[in-house]
């Protein structure tokens, strides 16, 4: 006798993925601090590598679940939709706090720094040069990721996929040239809170680019294996919507810490 | 009788007015080396950021701060 499901959810199937993802977030953290104390990078990187492969294979699941299986329905959508939208309002509040922490010690500068900022010494980076180079690119990759999304509508999917790559091509030559800058700039996250609330700022900025980056590239493999429709392609979406969080990010950290803050 | 000592501490200053005065008296005592710095040691209105870090500022701090500009590491310009 055939199982019939009477509800429009997605009751998912027993899975490894979330215990072996949640071990390698712990052995991950935990590598962390070992590597800030004991100056051993080798269980951060285990930890990265459980994380990393359990994630692929969480999402493969999921990818396996929706396209080929069918499972998800318009409610489980709508489900995921608010998910992805939470949890990008949880990310907007993580970067408010490192926000919060620049413009503490930038707007009154303690007499320590002598009531000036950038502290004496600190060499800042010119905003007219790469950093607005790098802001060009993420909006310049806003377009063409929206251009991407218009084209999967319209079902043009030889232009959905060369602007979906473009968008990713911008996103790495970003990644590259904040390395670049990281690997040339004159001070560290030692030199004074100025330091710390650059790097922490950025560097997390920076993260959530790599990450950005590689939804968009899933998503772009996913758009070549002709997973999504014109109606169905929230996979696409919800990248989308992240590496538009990503472009708003940065934006506030060009204003704000490259321009304002030199 | 002696004259009258005259005791007073720094006015009050719309730029500083919480109960924390420390960068009152950094400020203060910044101005006075870059008043005497561009004035001279003699210009006689200097004599009011003096007379307002000293108030205000502790001893140690001031130590500590003129033996910086001597080492050449005091955090702003003079």
């Amino acid at each position: 006798m055939m199982v019939v499901k009477k509800h429009p959810f997605h009751m998912v199937d027993m899975s490894p993925w979330p215990l072996s993802t949640s071990i390698g977030a712990l052995v991950m953290t935990t590598g962390l601090v070992k590597w800030f104390n004991q100056f051993n990078i080798n269980l951060l990187i285990i930890g990265l590598l459980i994380t990393v492969i359990s994630s692929f294979q969480w999402w493969r699941d999921i990818s396996r679940e929706s396209t080929y299986q069918g499972l998800h329905t318009k409610k489980v959508l709508s489900g995921m939709k608010l998910g992805m939208v939470l949890f990008i309002i949880s990310e907007v509040f993580f970067f408010l706090s490192f926000f919060w922490a620049f413009f503490h010690s930038s707007l009154s500068p303690s007499v320590e720094l002598g009531m000036q900022w950038p502290p004496m010494g600190i060499q800042p980076f010119n905003p007219m040069q790469i950093p607005l180079l790098n802001t060009i690119i993420l909006l310049s990759s806003g377009v063409s990721v929206t251009y991407t999304h218009h084209s999967i509508l319209e079902k043009t999917m030889t232009h959905s996929k060369k602007s979906l790559m473009l968008t990713v091509i911008l996103g790495l030559y970003f990644s590259c040239l904040q390395a670049l800058e990281y690997w040339e700039a004159p001070f560290s996250m030692a030199d004074s809170v100025y330091g710390s609330t650059f790097f922490m700022a950025t560097g997390f900025h920076g993260i959530h680019v790599i990450v950005g980056t590689t939804f968009l590239f899933i998503s772009l493999i996913r758009l070549m294996k002709n997973h999504f429709s014109s109606y169905h392609h929230f996979g696409f979406e919800a990248a989308a919507w992240y590496w538009h969080f990503v472009d708003v990010v940065w934006l506030f950290l060009y204003i704000n810490v490259y321009w304002w803050g030199a | 009788m002696a004259d009258e000592v005259k005791i007073g501490t720094a006015p009050f200053d719309p730029r500083f007015p919480n109960q924390n005065q420390t960068k009152h008296c950094f400020t203060s005592f910044v101005d006075y080396k870059r008043c005497t710095k561009l004035r001279g040691e003699d210009y006689a209105p200097c004599k009011y950021f003096e007379k307002a870090y000293n108030s205000l500022c502790p001893n140690a701090w001031v130590e500590k701060w003129e033996s910086q500009i001597e080492e050449g590491t005091f955090p702003t310009k003079i």
